[in-house]
């Protein structure tokens, strides 16, 4: 009986150092990401009575049975469904900020605006050459900030492509990763310390994976994860130890899209799903800021040809190009600039062309559908912002009931430190008291 | 395990979330106060913005509009002071076909009153090439050249165009700028079309010495300077007219210009002492929290088992 009682004591002082050193580690990554508490489950080691010796006790001590992962499945999979739609709409938001800056700070409206009003300051006297170059020179303007809005809109775009191909990349490697931890997972032993710590990667990237794309997960008994990408219906992104490559296509607009082992598939949600959303309306900006360019090239140069400039010459275009990206002015000298009607000579203070130039203009409304772009463009943003406010605090709530329930709580950890201590020193205290009875024994004379 | 487990990392978390956005709510505050604008970019408020805009070009065009009137009035003020100089001489040009009219006079009398009517034709012809703000011909329409020409026997040629132009005032309104030289210079007298510079030139030349009666022909010559010096008075109330109207329209542009700055203020403006009052609410707010958050922070076991 007595080298039982010091057998049962060692093993009381080991599960105590076990229990200190989980709680060691607890304390060490209180801060680490995606590192769930660990806790000790213990279990007793005794023996039932066998035939003939029923009522024996037969006391073997404690073990340690399992190394506890206190992770909640719902919720880790809660944050990674909020997050996805957290960053799906945090991607969109930012692409479109971008393409309201490109259009907006770049000043076409005004400098549209500036145009008409030098039209219609040259109607006050349409054969004065400082009012003719003023024309020219807003003209100017107004065709290079339609090309600097158009040049920004497009790195935007290149933007955008860049960091939606740096994040399909990194889809695939996560992706290989996950599959290889799935594999690690056959061989680890359950309730180990080290499939703990491959079940704590596996969520880990899960977690990022789900930055960037959707993540339909099914665990199987052995924590190896199925993921699949668009619903719980799309195909498979990695299954057992196989990751099935991801890879992302730019279509002729630079719009893109995504494909997995070869077959088209859509993100549901996601940074990448965010920034092809930008990226759709983008090219959509894009096209409406070369319609109205190329409105006000057909407006402007239809009026020149119906006119005659200065010198009595038929009207020239005054724009070249055929949109944003394009569009230049055709001449540099303002007596170009066909103000009078057909038919009028040389030095004509006639404006009838000049009025014609300037309903066509104002008929054509360039101001208002750059307005109306615009408008769009900002309500769009306006409309994400508040989107991703809700989904943002949708996913920090998640977030934190996760880590709330997952995390290391310091007080908790400080309270298991000082118990576990009282353990190992009372096991400590059961083997002196076995040495006693054992010299007891031997003192008996 | 406890009922309730509150991570240590879960409360770090929703510190740092609640002190961060009250931190960017008080920059934006700070933002607006500081620019004086409420929106930074057109997403703040899309519909503001793009009325904003609207303004913004109206604003744009009032400014061109005004420059417009201000020609109009300046050239109107011009060609109004040229047709009092007008009346002036067309007076004078009466008074001497009165005199003339006078059989008492002697033909050497007659003859310089003629030749003083020659010298006010050659006034009026100088009068009526008067140039405008821009340079161009004041009663020349839209010509680029003088409005009056001589020809060989000396009599004034009109050359300029039909009308004189139309200018902008802005909402559709617009003015004539002037007055064309036959517009006050060539009436009918009934159904006659008569030509005043016309009529002087050859009374002048009646006068000295070509007509066999010249006292006959200054009495003749009355009822066109009469009808001369209506017709100028009429111009000069157009004109009168039309700087009555650019006096309107600039005066309603300017109600509309300070309506529309108003609303700009309104929309586009920092409310600064409600915008002061909030920032001060959320300094006072975060203030707190960050004081809180101290103290809590502070509070652990370890500090207390020993």
């Amino acid at each position: 009986m007595a080298s039982d009682l010091i057998s049962i004591a060692r093993s009381g002082v080991q599960t105590a150092r076990i229990a200190l050193d989980v709680t060691a580690q607890n304390i060490a990554n209180a801060s680490t990401e995606g590192y769930v508490r660990r806790s000790v489950q213990l279990g007793e080691v005794a023996l039932a009575g066998t035939r003939d010796r029923v009522s024996d006790m037969s006391f073997s001590g404690v073990r340690l049975s399992a190394v506890v992962r206190n992770a909640d499945a719902f919720r880790q999979s809660e944050v990674r469904r909020t997050g996805s739609d957290a960053s799906r709409a945090a991607a969109e938001l930012t692409g479109l900020e971008n393409i309201e800056t490109a259009v907006e700070q770049t000043g076409v409206h005004q400098s549209i605006v500036n145009f008409e009003a030098s039209l219609e300051q040259l109607a006050a006297n349409p054969i004065d050459p400082s009012l003719r170059a003023a024309v020219v020179e807003d003209a100017r303007t107004m065709a290079r900030t339609f090309n600097i809005a158009a040049t920004s809109l497009d790195s935007v775009g290149q933007g955008l492509r860049f960091e939606a191909a740096d994040g399909a990349a990194q889809v695939d490697l996560l992706a290989k990763e996950l599959a290889r931890v799935n594999t690690s997972l056959t061989r680890a032993r359950d309730g180990g310390s080290d499939k703990t710590v491959l079940l704590d990667k596996r969520d880990n990237l899960l977690q990022q994976l789900s930055e960037y794309v959707d993540v339909t997960t099914t665990i199987g008994g052995d924590g190896q994860v199925e993921v699949r990408i668009g619903g719980p219906t799309g195909p498979q992104l990695v299954s057992t130890g196989t990751a099935y490559g991801f890879a992302m296509t730019t279509a002729t607009d630079g719009t893109i899209g995504f494909t997995l082992d070869g077959d088209p598939v859509t993100p549901l949600s996601g940074s990448l799903a965010g920034q092809a959303q930008a990226l759709t309306k983008l090219a959509d900006v894009r096209a409406r800021l070369d319609t109205i360019a190329a409105s006000v090239i057909t407006t402007v140069n239809a009026a020149q040809a119906n006119g005659v400039a200065l010198d009595g010459t038929a009207g020239q275009p005054m724009f070249t190009g055929t949109g944003a990206g394009n569009i230049a002015i055709a001449f540099g000298d303002g007596k170009l600039i066909a103000t009078a009607p057909a038919g009028a000579g040389a030095n004509s203070r006639d404006p009838a062309n000049l009025d014609a130039l300037r309903t066509a203009f104002t008929n054509a409304d360039a101001t208002g559908w750059m307005d109306a772009l615009l408008f769009d463009v900002s309500s769009s943003v306006a409309g994400r912002k508040i989107t991703l406010e809700a989904l943002d605090s949708i996913a920090s709530t998640a977030r934190i009931a996760l880590s709330a329930q997952a995390g290391v709580d310091l007080d908790q950890e400080a309270v298991n430190l000082v118990r576990f201590q009282q353990a190992f020193q009372a096991s400590g205290r059961v083997m002196q008291v076995a040495s006693d009875l054992f010299d007891t024994l031997i003192g008996i004379r | 395990m406890a009922l309730v487990y509150n991570s240590t990392s879960a409360f770090y978390e929703r510190s740092k979330l609640d002190i961060r956005s009250l931190r960017s709510r008080a920059e934006g505050l700070q933002q607006q106060v500081g620019s004086g604008q409420r929106l930074t970019s057109s997403s703040d408020d899309p519909v503001a913005a793009s009325r904003l805009r609207t303004l913004a070009r109206a604003d744009r065009m009032e400014k061109v509009d005004t420059t417009n009137a201000n020609r109009a009035a300046a050239d109107l003020t011009l060609a109004d002071a040229a047709l009092s100089s007008f009346a002036d001489f067309l007076t004078r040009a009466r008074e001497l076909a009165i005199k003339a009219g006078n059989d008492t006079l002697t033909d050497d009398q007659r003859a310089a009153i003629g030749y003083e009517l020659e010298q006010i034709h050659g006034n009026l012809v100088q009068i009526a090439n008067s140039r405008d703000s821009a340079g161009h011909a004041l009663f020349g329409g839209e010509t680029t050249g003088d409005a009056y020409t001589l020809d060989s026997s000396g009599n004034a040629v009109y050359g300029g165009t039909g009308s004189s132009g139309e200018l902008s005032l802005g909402d559709g309104q617009t003015v004539t700028r002037g007055l064309t030289g036959p517009q006050f210079l060539e009436f009918d007298i009934d159904g006659t079309p008569t030509d005043i510079m016309a009529t002087i030139k050859g009374l002048a030349t009646a006068l000295q010495g070509t007509a066999s009666d010249p006292a006959q022909a200054a009495r003749d010559a009355l009822g066109a300077l009469n009808a001369g010096i209506d017709a100028v008075t009429t111009g000069q109330t157009l004109v009168g007219t039309r700087l009555a109207w650019i006096d309107l329209t600039t005066e309603r542009r300017a109600n509309l210009s300070e309506l529309q700055n108003t609303e700009k203020a309104d929309i586009g403006g920092t409310d600064i002492a409600s915008t002061v009052a909030e920032l001060q609410e959320l300094m006072v707010i975060l203030e707190a929290s960050q004081a809180s958050f101290g103290r809590l922070a502070g509070l652990s076991l370890f500090n207390q088992l020993r």
